[in-house]
């Protein structure tokens, strides 16, 4: 199955943007961007903490919907979703 | 109007279009750059979520403070000092309920709408830190 992934602002420039991968049925969504991340040593830490946790301050959606970063590491994705990753708001 | 875009907004026509029958009072918030020692700022927007983002607040100020009208206009893109970033026009029978109805909207923007912004400068560029739900701050 086919995933999109979107990084933004300061993640975006260390990760790049709109990463499509392809993943095995039941992965987690936790798993899909650390393995994307891992291409870059800055772009890994500055999402994940030491213990390959996402960040306090990391926000995830899945299809527009905010997802719990906490609980990522068992939410599954599936065919067709649209992860994205980005720091905290800073619009206005 | 509700809209993210990299054009310039008439501010002007804005106002003549929130003239709604009942109208008392119109509020304007309009946030510009401001010269921090930049050369310009440089802003981002994940606009498949931050469009009904805004569309959201917007519905949830008129419900609460009786907003006759509603524009809020978000751009995105490389802007100067002293460029327009965020125009909020809100028209209500009562000043009351406009300048509450305004503050209402811009802080939930500033709170989580999907926007970023980098200053651009001499010294090198820096993405201004959002503030993030358990009030701490991203390391730079």
């Amino acid at each position: 199955m086919t995933i999109k992934v979107r990084f933004f602002a300061r993640f975006r420039e260390l990760l790049g943007t709109d990463i499509i991968v392809t993943s095995q049925e039941g992965t987690h969504l936790l798993t899909v961007v650390k393995k994307i991340a891992e291409k870059s040593q800055d772009g890994y830490d500055a999402i994940f903490d030491a213990k390959g946790n996402f960040r306090e301050f990391v926000i995830v959606m899945q299809n527009g919907k905010r997802v719990e970063t906490a609980t990522a590491g068992s939410v599954p994705v599936t065919d067709g979703d649209e992860i994205a990753v980005f720091p905290p708001v800073a619009g206005g | 109007m509700i809209a993210i875009q990299t054009g310039d907004v008439d501010i002007g026509a804005l106002i003549t279009d929130a003239k709604k029958k009942g109208t008392g009072a119109i509020v304007v918030f309009d946030g510009v750059v401001r010269d921090d020692d930049i050369r310009e700022i440089e802003l981002e927007a994940y606009e498949e979520v931050a469009v009904p983002e805004l569309e959201k607040i917007a519905a949830e100020a008129q419900a609460a403070y009786h907003l006759l009208s509603i524009d809020i206009i978000h751009r995105i893109g490389r802007l100067a000092i002293g460029e327009n970033i965020l125009v909020i026009v809100v028209s209500a029978g009562h000043r009351k309920q406009a300048y509450e109805g305004s503050r209402f909207i811009i802080e939930a923007i500033k709170a989580g709408v999907p926007i970023w912004k980098k200053e651009l400068s001499r010294n090198g560029d820096r993405w201004v830190p959002g503030e993030h739900p358990h009030g701490q701050r991203p390391k730079d």
